[in-house]
């Protein structure tokens, strides 16, 4: 794993700017706004949505927005982990954190190219 | 005061091999104590990081499925109250994990970037701040409508 260590940091430190950056306005207007009737129905409606989310930066956007925050995730739990539970375990804890952002990624790009 | 030469070899181990006499370790209860709270927390917000990317994938998941009525099932199941306090609490630990990142971020920057000295750390303050600020602006008035 130490050999990828580069390459997951450069994932762990993209994915947190991504995370800050894109997460507060989904999380404040598509999942709580918009279910919550505060916004307008039709700013999320089905034909909207594909709309916005199926266009070329959308995808790009939508892609990163999903794939590289869970990078960060990943690498900040194995962190803890580590703190919390010493090393012994961090090769399996380690394998699984990046397995569950590496198949997440994977299927970010399934997800985007379906749009 | 003795002017005698420091022996440099006076700590060499009998046998070659590891020198390390026990495995790093926190103290115990450390996360209970001063600045490791703020440490553990910072970390912990890793989980919102993965479950609302999470979440997304499976919104945009959905979205794929080009079933209106089964995009619109995923919104309104959104306005369940274990939803509502799951969202809202990842948004006010994400803008905290954010403002903290934003804190942290020039002092894990090198004295040179590329050719270029490291700026001030108010200048970081100001671009880290002004674009998170422009990005959630930006990202609320097009997911609301008010932007085309």
């Amino acid at each position: 794993m130490l050999k990828l260590e580069p390459v997951i940091w450069g994932l762990f430190g993209a994915g947190m700017m991504v995370g800050v950056l894109l997460f507060p306005a989904w999380l404040l207007v598509g999942t709580l706004a918009v279910p919550l009737g505060i916004a307008p129905a039709e700013a999320l409606s089905h034909e909207r949505a594909l709309a916005l989310a199926g266009s070329l930066p959308g995808r790009v956007l939508l892609a990163a927005a999903i794939a590289l925050p869970l990078w960060a995730g990943a690498h900040h739990l194995r962190h803890l982990a580590i703190d919390f539970g010493g090393i012994a375990r961090d090769a399996l804890v380690g394998s699984l954190c990046y397995a569950v952002a590496l198949a997440g990624t994977v299927l970010a790009v399934v997800a985007v190219v379906r749009l | 005061m003795s002017t005698a030469r420091a022996r440099i070899d006076s700590m060499r181990p009998s046998r070659p091999g590891p020198t390390r006499t026990a495995p790093p370790a926190m103290p115990d209860q450390f996360w209970t104590q001063g600045r490791y709270r703020g440490y553990v927390a910072f970390g912990a917000c890793g989980f919102f990081l993965l479950t609302v990317g999470g979440l997304l994938l499976r919104a945009v998941w959905v979205l794929g499925n080009g079933d209106p009525a089964a995009w619109q099932a995923l919104l309104e199941s959104w306005a369940n109250p274990i939803y509502v306090v799951f969202h809202a609490v990842s948004l006010l630990a994400l803008v905290w994990f954010g403002l903290r990142f934003f804190r942290v971020f020039p002092k894990t920057q090198p004295p040179k970037i590329g050719p270029f000295p490291r700026p001030p750390d108010a200048f970081f303050a100001v671009a880290l701040n002004g674009a998170f600020l422009a990005a959630t602006a930006l990202g609320v008035a097009l997911l609301w409508g008010v932007l085309a």
